[in-house]
């Protein structure tokens, strides 16, 4: 199970609005708030458009294991750096931690052989979830196959199995 | 005194032509009513009218008053409020605790503001705070701890070894040597046991 810790990005879900605080289910042992306020250019005014499922990607500024994780789509300096609300369409599902912190290692092959099959867009959240986009709901689903296989698969069966559908 | 017998509250005792009323009673229309569920204690006096008291567990229950130092233990933080159980009065313990509600802004008297809960107080902290306000209908005490004699008293670190305070901010675990952030109290030498 996920546990939170501070500055880990994270895909959340949102479950709930109550008043000024977002409700956000991020695989842990409680759910996480997040402020309407915590976005880039959010004031009192100009609120962020988040309705309940929408999904987003953030980083914890609170996570210890006496108080409630508090998450946030801003960074120190307020700027947004690729968090947010994900946009529509696209596939969540989930992986175990490990997979993704191999995704996430400076030269991982996995993601630059994905990406000469077709393109598409991805997001990582350290709690085992992964979107995917690609152009066709074919490609994504293709795409969210071997990322979940890659768990399992050598190197090489990964290869042979790219080259075969590259061939297709 | 005559025996005690129950009575409960809102219960007519007699009226005020025949006793005068005492602590746990008021009056109204010309009577004498309970306010509590207990025992009616009746004391005759010589030269005036017998005074009509109600008691309860036959001790009275202490209640933190405004302004009094109470001891208690941390229960759960929030990033805006620590939420505690009032243990100690002074230093008569209480049979039944009480809630109270540490403020943010409450916790220190300088630098409200950059005070963080999570930096003074952790749930288990034994602490020593003043009662600033009886509350609200929940009846949680409001306490404050915006004093140097204010504050953390007892901490156990990550480690579950009690701590020693090394500053007014700062204690340290004596078996890992790793500081933590609390806003610790200081105790009056006469107190302290080494």
């Amino acid at each position: 199970q996920y546990v939170p810790v501070k500055g880990d990005h994270v895909i959340g879900i949102v479950t709930a609005k109550a008043g000024d605080v977002f409700r956000l289910d991020v695989g842990g042992s409680e759910p996480a708030s997040l402020s309407y306020l915590a976005f880039e250019g959010a004031t009192k005014r100009n609120r962020p458009n988040v309705q309940v499922g929408d999904l987003i990607y953030g980083q914890f500024l609170v996570a210890n294991k006496d108080m409630e994780p508090e998450i946030v789509c801003i960074d120190s300096s307020g700027k947004s750096s690729g968090m947010g609300v994900i946009g529509q369409d696209g596939f969540l599902f989930k992986v175990s931690l490990g997979l993704i912190r191999k995704l996430l290692a400076p030269k991982c092959e996995i993601i630059q052989e994905l990406s000469q099959l077709y393109p598409f867009e991805l997001v990582l959240g350290m709690n085992g979830r992964i979107w995917v986009k690609a152009k066709t709901v074919q490609q994504t689903l293709i795409v969210v196959n071997i990322l979940e296989a890659c768990e399992y698969m050598t190197a090489e069966q990964r290869k042979q199995a790219l080259a075969k559908l590259s061939g297709n | 005194r005559q025996p005690l017998s129950p009575c409960v509250a809102g219960e007519r005792l007699c009226s005020t032509e025949e006793a005068t009323a005492g602590s746990g009673t008021y009056t109204r229309h010309g009577f004498i009513f309970s306010s509590l569920a207990g025992c009616l204690e009746r004391k005759s006096e010589e030269s005036e009218l017998p005074v009509v008291s109600v008691v309860r567990d036959s001790e009275s229950q202490l209640l933190p008053n405004v302004g009094a130092v109470v001891t208690c233990k941390v229960c759960s933080i929030n990033s805006r409020f620590a939420k505690v159980h009032i243990l100690y009065v002074g230093s008569t313990p209480l049979k039944s605790t009480f809630r109270g509600t540490i403020r943010r802004e409450d916790i220190r008297a300088t630098e409200k503001d950059k005070v963080e809960v999570y930096k003074s107080f952790r749930p288990s902290d034994i602490v020593l705070a003043k009662v600033i306000s009886l509350g609200d209908a929940q009846s949680n005490y409001l306490l404050s701890t915006a004093e140097n004699e204010l504050g953390v008293v007892v901490a156990r670190s990550e480690a579950g070894v009690q701590m020693v305070p090394i500053s007014w901010c700062e204690m340290q675990c004596p078996r890992t040597h790793t500081k933590e952030f609390r806003k610790v109290a200081r105790v009056q030498p006469q107190f302290l046991q080494t």
